[in-house]
């Protein structure tokens, strides 16, 4: 090992690689900000008939397409783990690459979807539907950004064949906010 | 380093592409699902198969792919059972959430409360904004009509009470309680100008109880006067 690295990096005390062990903390901590707003979004709905017609305005095909998008960009992340696994750097870090570009794809799509939305009127100040909408997969949208940042950053690395380790992190947190969009897909497109 | 990796590793050998692929075929059903559901309800008129499929192939198929991509793709099947019961825990910090919650923002009203401001937004309903609607013909072109008598006793009869005497439920842990419209000694001090004041802007804008809100943001002028004449037939003569 050529420099001095933290211990915990490595370290796997409870049985549990300690970086896998807090991916798992911090997500445990993301379901209940993502539960709380998508929870409170449900109830909302259910005791507000008339969101759906709000909801008839959003666009399905889009979100299906960005549902396809996001599953495929976590095939990819699942795909540079298992390189990364057979100690292959260079392989890990194209599959990541891959995955960014599903991030981007995302958020150009994302960005197209709103910039129409908001020029048709639909603000977050509309009503309590559109203030969910923009709520909930904004703060999804800004995960992602982030997924991104931290993939680019663990990619730089793994093409040197460094830190590999971190290629399943990134991957375990990239697969949740996978799953966060394929709650948020039924609940504020196929629900109308 | 390898100590690790290689127990992780053993014994599990996904075939990733498979999932991949399970996925899409989920990802499809779950949008054709629903509009074959829309299909059934046209056609045969049965709106309960339509609404089950609705909720099977858009949630139910939601579940499914969730649990796919946390067991195959985040491994969570071959996770230490300590990691399981810590996500367990947040999701029972959530379920409990809903369930203290819920019952207070399902529902408008209850023992001794009413939520005014929610059954006003139900009341007026698409009127937000939602001309297009009416254009796409996707719903009936409900316009939700202002009746001012139903809308005083939605919102304001809550403390001003249905008869205007300030005896509504609401009203009564008010200081100062609501002043009673049938007071002849009220309209010595009332003309039509502070009435539409009051409630355009809120009773502190003349010096009265900020327990009485301004209604600007809600209603328009012209509803707004129509209150105060409703409030006028009040008065006594």
């Amino acid at each position: 090992m050529a420099f001095p690295k933290p211990q915990a990096t490595l370290r796997s005390a409870t049985g549990i690689p300690t970086g896998r062990l807090a991916v798992w903390w911090l997500l445990a901590s993301e379901v209940v900000i993502f539960g709380g707003v998508l929870g409170s979004y449900l109830m909302h709905r259910l005791g507000h008939p008339e969101w759906a017609d709000a909801a008839v305005h959003t666009n399905t095909m889009i979100g299906a397409f960005n549902t396809f998008v996001l599953l495929s960009s976590s095939f990819t992340a699942v795909l540079a783990h298992q390189a990364a696994e057979r100690g292959d750097g260079k392989t890990a870090a194209k599959f990541l690459l891959f995955t960014i570009g599903g991030a981007f794809t995302f958020l150009g799509i994302k960005s197209y979807e709103w910039w129409y939305e908001i020029s048709h009127g639909y603000t977050i100040t509309s009503n309590g539907f559109w203030a969910f909408y923009y709520t909930a997969a904004g703060l999804h949208a800004l995960h992602v950004i982030a997924g991104a940042i931290i993939m680019g950053i663990v990619a730089f690395d793994a093409w040197r064949n460094l830190e590999l380790q971190r290629v399943e992190l990134i991957g375990i947190y990239w697969h949740f906010v996978d799953v966060v969009w394929i709650f948020l897909f039924p609940l504020l497109y196929i629900a109308k | 380093m390898s100590d690790h990796q290689e127990h992780h590793d053993d014994g599990h050998h996904v075939n990733y592409f498979k999932i991949y692929i399970i996925l899409l075929v989920l990802l499809v059903i779950s949008v054709v699902g629903p509009i074959v559901a829309d299909v059934i309800r046209e056609v045969t008129g049965v709106a309960w198969i339509a609404t089950l499929l609705t909720l099977v192939t858009a949630f139910g198929i939601a579940v499914y792919k969730a649990k796919l991509v946390i067991e195959n793709f985040m491994h969570l099947k071959w996770e230490k059972r300590i990691m399981k019961w810590m996500l367990t825990t947040s999701l029972l910090l959530m379920a409990l959430m809903f369930a203290g919650i819920s019952p207070d923002v399902m529902n408008h009203e209850g023992t001794n409360w009413r939520n005014v401001a929610a059954e006003a937004a139900v009341a007026r309903g698409i009127d937000s904004g939602e001309e297009e609607a009416v254009e796409e013909d996707t719903a009936p072109a409900v316009e939700v009509a202002f009746d001012v008598e139903s809308m005083f006793n939605i919102v304001c009869a809550t403390c001003h009470g249905s008869e205007g005497l300030g005896d509504g439920p609401a009203g009564a842990a008010l200081d100062p309680r609501p002043a009673s419209f049938a007071d002849p000694e009220f309209w010595e001090t009332r003309d039509m100008d502070r009435i539409v004041q009051v409630i355009t802007n809120g009773a502190a804008s003349v010096g009265g109880s900020p327990l009485m809100v301004a209604w600007s943001a809600s209603f328009d002028e012209g509803q707004i006067q129509e209150f105060a004449d409703y409030v006028q037939t009040f008065r006594p003569n």
